[in-house]
């Protein structure tokens, strides 16, 4: 591999980029726009479910109890009919997501110290929101009326993210999902573009080395990658406030390791395609769809069956989601996470020896 | 003799079970020119891919420059000089970015860089323009840069993939100047064409037609080899003598030469049966001929006599079914067809040549009514182009270069298709298509899917889908590109029998010796028609002896120049 050769081949494909100001402007406009629309779209903090709330018993101690629910700030009240049937024709429509039912002569059993039945029902369609609704109501009902003495006293702390503060996990895994989706269709489509048109052929028949090819075209679109990344982690960071308890420098020091992967990715597509519309395609198949639903973005790998895991830990994503997390929730450093830097340097190089191999100059 | 720069024996290529190239024996000794010469389809590009190294054969051995393509294709790569069909440079640089590029690349550094450099955009006159980007430069002005950027490491061997495919006569000469001098420099020059002339001009060639090889050899004993096999025939009839030509077993093809004479091809061992009142006399063989000769069919071909239909007396009036003035349209600042009046008469064959680029396409989607012309008015088949669109479209054929046909279903189903496409009523269905059919001599073309038929038989049949709603107007775009000289006449015949059943024909095409098929001209460049005439009249008015096509259209385009107004 001869520098002076990969030099002038990324700059061959510097002035070209610099000239396509439409891909350019895909290419910066894109991550923050996928950065906004996913920490404002998607919210796993449950609250102000709408609540349908049917009191028969119109005492004091019942509207007692319905404030708790409305005060906690989980719940919004929806409506508060006189029967039953109203309130199941809300929970069927999907108006309201749960419901309280408050018998008549509620406040007196209390009085004698005798049980008190209420019913709370929640709508179980969305499976993970009823059940945190469903805990919400438990813990509002179990400490109503007052001092309800347990034997034993649980502390339970939140660490990390002591807020629980949804928007402070989604941002730092957006960093490795982003990262996935755009750099790797950028580099798939550079390639194919240069095969569509017949340019390739030039190269082809020359005698730059497929290594010098694969590296010329990751040099300049390793830098626009890593220009995403310092736009989103900005973003981030400035905008949606996250807080960074660990090394900022070290999270875009492996950023820019996980950029060279994501890159690379890209390359070994490009070289098994022909045509843009192809390379599109199958980057958006072997890299941002995984990248969703296969890293832990949202959706927890532990939870997952044991081939699907095997699967997500055949995926660079995942890695560097983990370390993301870890570096700006939890502040932990490379002594912590130095597995999975070792596993995404490995990957990178094993891609990028790949595309090499992949990239052979020849027609067919 | 010189050492052989390339040797090849038996070499092939298939993909799956498909065979593209067979059987290619052929050696080129150093300083010569060699032209591989063929019909798209035929094999042309995969046998320079191989020979570049950058195909793998599947079959035989090739070396090239003393090294086998096959153990040492980066030996061969970095060595020769390699130019692929279309355009190979980024649009998105310079000349002198993609210049420098293609030196960066294949290690030109030094001072010799930069003084070679400027040396190869002089001669291509290319250095007033080093700061334009490549994609704004001309057809022409690009396959120059392709083939300068390929000289900068002084190959001993250039390999390039029809060079001046579509490009302008004017840039095709230059092109070739720049070969001459590279020649002269003792480069060895291995290429693709499928205009006649440029085989001529070649020190030998080797003909291919659906991946094998006809003939190989220098074209003068090639030529030699069908002497006193060629004919000219003239007569005050022509339709007599080729009605008497069709008949004639011993003929294989024949064709009809501006307006005035006939040009046959006879077999081997035959005479040419006399014809009533027409004097025939030998003619000196063309490269166009001696390939007529390597694609002819084997001798008593059964049946295939009756390719043209009896002809009907022409009508007496002869009324314009194209009347266009003025028209002109612009994409943003460039304006695509400039100013152009003509005229089409019924039962008449107009012609439009001119490189890729100068309009003829646009020019043609303005009368078929698909683009509004920005100004100017059009009339066709009687209706207006722009307010009538509809009407006209109703009534004209269209045959694109593409042939737009559908690959996967039968000839049958395309033609059926078409049909109901433009209205034929289910009833008269049958008969629309066995008349289409019969016109466009569609015997061979089988039930199978269209995919699977050849070049030429595809363009029959996108002519009978193009005339089964039968047009008062029928617009050919480029229709016998990629088609065999064989074939060619043969598609050119039933043209000449349509018109002569009073349809108005226009037809574009960068063979510049298909002009000789047309009853007039129309020569376009830059949008503007530069000429509009009779082939003979325009030579006259060049003051030229010969009716020779690319002679008459440099002398346009030399008048154009020089400003001395448009087209007369």
């Amino acid at each position: 591999m001869k520098a002076r050769r990969v030099l002038a081949f990324a700059r061959k494909e510097v002035l070209e980029i610099s000239r396509d100001r439409f891909t350019m402007g895909v290419a910066l406009l894109m991550p923050l726009m996928m950065l906004f629309l996913f920490v404002y779209g998607i919210s796993l903090d449950v609250d102000r479910a709408p609540l349908i709330v049917v009191d028969h018993d119109r005492t004091a101690a019942s509207r007692e109890l319905q404030a708790r629910f409305l005060n906690s700030g989980y719940f919004i009240l929806q409506a508060a009919p006189e029967d039953e049937r109203s309130a199941e024709h809300a929970l069927m429509r999907g108006t309201a997501r749960a419901a309280l039912f408050i018998p008549p002569g509620f406040s007196g059993r209390l009085g004698r110290g005798e049980d008190a039945p209420v019913q709370f029902v929640v709508d179980g369609t969305y499976a993970s929101t009823a059940a945190i609704l469903s805990a919400y109501g438990r813990a509002i009902l179990h400490a109503y009326p007052e001092e309800v003495r347990l034997p034993l006293r649980p502390e339970v702390r939140v660490w990390y993210n002591p807020q629980l503060r949804s928007r402070n996990f989604i941002v730092p895994g957006l960093f490795a999902v982003i990262l996935m989706a755009f750099p790797p269709l950028l580099t798939a489509l550079a390639v194919a573009r240069e095969k569509e048109l017949g340019t390739i052929a030039q190269i082809y028949a020359s005698p730059l080395t497929g290594s010098e090819f694969i590296a010329g075209k990751l040099l300049p679109y390793a830098v626009i990658a890593y220009a995403e990344l310092l736009l989103v982690v900005f973003g981030g960071v400035v905008w949606f406030e996250v807080p960074v308890r660990g090394s900022v420098g070290l999270l875009l020091a492996v950023g820019l390791l996980y950029v060279l992967c994501t890159v690379s990715i890209g390359l070994l597509v490009s070289t098994l395609v022909r045509t843009q519309l192809a390379a599109m395609l199958t980057a958006l198949i072997v890299t941002l769809m995984p990248a969703f639903l296969f890293s832990g973005f949202v959706y927890p790998l532990f939870t997952m069956p044991p081939a699907f895991q095997a699967y997500a830990s055949a995926l660079p994503t995942r890695y560097f989601l983990e370390f993301s997390r870890g570096v700006v929730l939890r502040g932990a450093g490379l002594g912590d996470l130095w597995p999975n830097v070792l596993v995404l340097a490995a990957y990178t190089a094993t891609v990028f020896a790949l595309a090499t191999w992949r990239f052979r100059k020849r027609i067919a | 003799m010189a050492e052989a720069v390339v040797e090849a024996h038996g070499l092939g290529r298939r993909y799956g079970a498909r065979s593209v190239l067979e059987n290619i024996d052929l050696d080129v000794h150093a300083g010569q020119v060699f032209g591989v010469v063929g019909p798209d389809g035929a094999g042309k590009s995969t046998l320079l891919q191989m020979l570049a190294a950058i195909l793998r054969p599947s079959a035989g051995t090739c070396q090239v420059l003393g090294r086998d393509v096959r153990r040492d294709p980066a030996g061969v790569q970095a060595r020769v000089g390699y130019m692929s069909q279309g355009f190979s440079l980024y649009d998105r640089l310079t000349v002198a970015e993609n210049l420098a590029f293609a030196a960066d690349i294949r290690d030109v550094t030094g001072p010799e860089r930069a003084v070679r450099g400027a040396e190869l955009l002089r001669m291509a006159g290319l250095d007033r323009f080093q700061h334009r980007r490549e994609g704004q430069l001309s057809g022409g002005m690009r396959k120059k840069l392709a083939l300068c950027a390929n000289l900068m490491h002084e190959p001993p061997l250039l390999i390039l993939d029809e060079p001046s495919l579509g490009v302008d006569p004017l840039s095709r000469r230059e092109l070739w100047r720049i070969l001459d001098r590279a020649r002269t420099e003792g480069r060895t020059i291995v290429f693709a064409t499928s205009y006649m002339d440029e085989a001529d001009a070649c020190d030998r060639v080797l003909l291919l037609r659906d991946g094998k090889p006809l003939a190989l050899g220098a074209p003068q004993e090639l030529r030699r080899d069908v002497a006193g096999q060629v004919y000219r025939i003239t007569g005050p009839a022509l339709d007599r003598i080729e009605a008497a030509l069709e008949t004639d077993v011993g003929v294989i093809s024949f064709q009809r030469r501006a307006g005035r004479e006939v040009r046959a091809q006879v077999r081997d061992g035959s005479r040419l049966a006399p014809i009533e009142a027409a004097v025939a006399e030998a003619a000196v063989p063309t490269m166009e001929d001696v390939f007529t000769f390597a694609s002819a069919p084997p001798p008593a071909p059964p049946g295939a006599a009756s390719a043209a239909p009896p002809q009907p007396p022409p009508p007496r009036i002869r009324n314009d079914v194209i009347v266009s003035r003025g028209v002109s349209v612009r994409f943003g600042d460039f304006k695509a067809v400039d100013d152009v009046t003509i005229t089409v008469a019924e039962g008449e064959i107009l012609g439009l040549l001119g490189p890729n680029g100068a309009g003829k396409t646009t020019l043609i989607r303005i009368l078929c009514g698909l683009l509004s012309p920005g100004e100017g008015t059009a009339e066709v088949a009687g209706f207006d182009v722009a307010r009538q669109s509809e009407a006209v479209r109703a009534r004209i054929g269209y045959m694109s270069q593409r042939f737009s046909l559908y690959p996967d279903l039968s000839a049958r189903e395309n033609l059926t298709f078409f049909a109901r496409a433009y209205g034929v009523p289910r009833s008269e269905l049958r008969g629309r298509i066995a008349w289409a059919s019969a016109r466009a001599s569609l015997e061979d073309a089988g039930e199978g899917a269209v995919r699977d038929l050849s070049g030429a038989t595809r363009q029959r049949l996108a002519l009978a889908c193009a005339i089964v709603h039968r047009p008062r107007v029928l617009f050919l775009d480029e229709p016998t590109s990629g088609v065999d000289p064989l074939s060619r006449f043969r598609f050119w015949r039933l043209i000449a029998a349509l018109a002569a059943d009073g349809v108005g024909i226009v037809v574009t095409t960068h063979y510049m010796e298909e002009a000789a098929f047309c009853d007039r001209l129309g020569l376009m460049m830059d949008g503007r028609l530069i000429a509009l005439g009779p082939l003979t009249r325009l030579a006259d008015e060049l003051g030229l002896v010969t009716p020779d096509v690319e002679a008459v259209f440099l002398g346009f385009i030399e008048r154009e120049r020089t400003g001395q107004g448009r087209a007369a």
